[in-house]
């Protein structure tokens, strides 16, 4: 589906989540309902992209760094057009383009990740990329909490707060969960934000749901009068606006059957035709 | 081989503002010529090697051509699996530049010796190797590696030893180099890196038929010239500063047992680290890499009752 002007309706983005992952009998759709609503503002609000073209030398770079949440971005770039509408319908078919995590083979995904830890350094070397052009590109990275454990995340922010990449954006989808349980019982994390502005990042944090909120969070880190690089801290739930998956881990691993998709579709489209 | 290395890559930051040059808090002395030409193009990216190689990656996708200096203990073997997902899965541009490969740093042990380098970096879809073993095939390797604009592993063993080449070199990518052409049906030496020079000295008085060949690409190589060397050749014998699992040997006799078997004589690091500290050529001498203890083997592999494959 391409529509002219593209609105992000985060409910018809959760729609498409459930037909893709009831489709492909895929798992990972928790992971994708806590990013979503920051994913709608960040395209349809910040994002730049010229031409609508995903690979615009001077676009804006988004990196999903924690990849496993990557049926959020196929539904954003569905909205854009981006990508056949057999994507979504066909998704796991045998030989299809769309694989269960971020590949950067796919026009619009900018890193390979799904492995941890990787696309946070990337971006820092996109964004430094840009800095040293002089261009007014900007960089954001999407991390897990649960994916800041992994040690070149501090080794990354060493380096963005070092070299003043005042053009990046490192957003922490703080969900509490990770793939084993909550993040407090595998690696207690204390102050994400404390933690990246004891680095030297300008730090701000807001509720991961509200798009109002996200927006002015976003506008008012980048307008700090600072050098510094950008975290936004953004507290989510899980499986946010499946009541049943909400905040329920099994929805990191669980693949839909005609019922739990019937109920998931029910809960997000709330009888309306999106 | 380090002044034809630091040359060369004063030379293409020079004539490519694009290149950058990124190192793990590594290379003390050998970058003084290019911060003092190029400083806007030198990046110590600190002691936080993941990063650096990711960041690399990030700053190949906006157009630069970054080229990542370690030692090869590190620069591969830390950092693979960013070599793979973030630079190799792509086909990005980065340069990476393993140095002190092999026993270089024979006092220090382990940590800082490498021997299985080529084998891990090799298995990577699409990551090209090299090995050169003097300044000229350092300087053509260098190009080379900058005009192929995919991701290439440049590993640099030790780089004292005499030249093997007199001049500079005018071949092309994969090809195999002919130092010293012996006997037909010979004994053949296919050397890599630091024991090019090895298998020339032996070549040149112990076993005077032999024949030397240098291997400054591990991969892509030619496979043909492979074939061909190993069709004229009695007994083949690899040498190389690496562990016989994956390297050289192994590349081979990957090649010759499906289109020209021979006898394959396999020298490298057995599979075992160093025991003890010492010179470089004491510890060449600890895993029999040292000039007699090759001839001793290579002898008593060509003895009629030898049954060994490799040493």
């Amino acid at each position: 589906m391409s529509v002219q002007q593209p609105t992000f309706n985060p409910r018809r983005l959760r729609k498409t989540v459930l037909d893709m992952a009831y489709a492909g009998s895929t798992v990972h759709i928790g992971c994708a309902f806590s990013i979503i609503d920051l994913l709608a503002v960040l395209y349809r609000d910040h994002l730049r992209y010229p031409g609508n073209n995903p690979i615009a030398v001077d676009r804006d770079y988004f990196v999903l760094s924690k990849g496993h949440g990557v049926m959020a971005q196929y539904a954003c770039m569905r909205e854009l057009g981006w990508l056949p509408e057999e994507a979504f319908s066909g998704y796991f078919a045998d030989g299809s383009e769309l694989k269960g995590l971020s590949d950067s083979r796919v026009r619009g995904l900018e890193v390979t990740s799904g492995s941890l830890g990787h696309g946070f350094s990337v971006g820092v070397g996109m964004a430094f990329g840009a800095q040293l052009r002089g261009t007014n590109q900007k960089t954001y990275v999407l991390v897990g909490d649960g994916e800041i454990n992994e040690g070149p995340i501090w080794e990354g922010a060493l380096c963005a707060a070092h070299h003043r990449m005042k053009n990046l954006m490192l957003i922490v989808d703080e969900n509490g969960l990770q793939a084993m349980g909550e993040t407090k019982d595998v690696l207690e994390l204390g102050s994400i934000q404390a933690k990246f502005e004891s680095f030297g990042f300008v730090g701000a944090s807001v509720d991961g749901h509200n798009e109002h909120d996200i927006d002015l969070a976003i506008r008012k880190l980048w307008a700090t009068p600072s050098d510094r690089p950008k975290v936004l801290i953004a507290r989510t739930i899980k499986g946010k606006g499946v009541p049943f998956m909400e905040n329920n881990n099994i929805w990191h691993y669980t693949r839909l059957n005609a019922e739990t998709y019937a109920k998931a579709v029910a809960a997000v489209t709330r009888g309306t035709d999106l | 081989m380090r002044d034809a290395f630091s040359k060369a890559l004063v030379d293409l930051a020079k004539a490519d503002p694009n290149v950058l040059l990124l190192t793990g808090d590594h290379g003390y002395a050998l970058f003084d010529e290019f911060r003092r030409v190029c400083p806007k193009q030198y990046i110590n990216a600190g002691i936080a090697e993941q990063n650096m190689v990711g960041m690399a990656a990030g700053l190949a996708r906006t157009g630069f051509r970054p080229i990542v200096y370690g030692l090869s203990a590190f620069i591969p073997i830390r950092v693979l699996e960013q070599i793979k997902l973030d630079v190799a899965h792509d086909n990005l541009p980065v340069i990476f530049i393993g140095d002190g490969a092999g026993f270089v740093y024979s006092h220090l042990g382990t940590s800082h010796q490498s021997t299985e380098d080529i084998a891990c970096s090799r298995a990577i879809a699409d990551l090209q190797v090299y090995s050169p073993a003097d300044e000229f095939e350092m300087t053509f390797c260098m190009h080379a590696a900058y005009r192929v604009r995919a991701p290439v592993y440049l590993r640099v063993g030790k780089s004292d030893r005499a030249p093997v080449h007199a001049q500079a070199l005018n071949c092309s990518l994969g090809q195999l180099l002919s130092l010293k052409l012996g006997e037909r049906g010979g004994v053949t030496f296919i050397a890599t890196g630091s024991l090019v020079r090895c298998a020339l000295d032996i070549a040149g008085t112990t076993f005077p038929g032999a024949s030397v060949w240098s291997a400054p690409f591990i991969k892509p190589i030619d496979e043909a010239q492979i074939s061909a060397i190993c069709r004229d050749s009695q007994t083949v014998v690899t040498l190389e500063e690496h562990s016989i699992y994956g390297g050289l040997g192994s590349l081979v006799a990957e090649v010759t047992s499906a289109t020209a078997p021979v006898r394959l004589l396999r020298i490298g690091v057995k599979d075992r680290f160093s025991m003890h500290c010492g010179s470089y050529d004491y510890l060449l001498k600890e895993h029999g890499l040292d000039r007699m203890s090759i001839e001793k083997k290579l002898t008593s592999f060509l003895s009629p009752n030898s049954s060994a494959l490799c040493e």
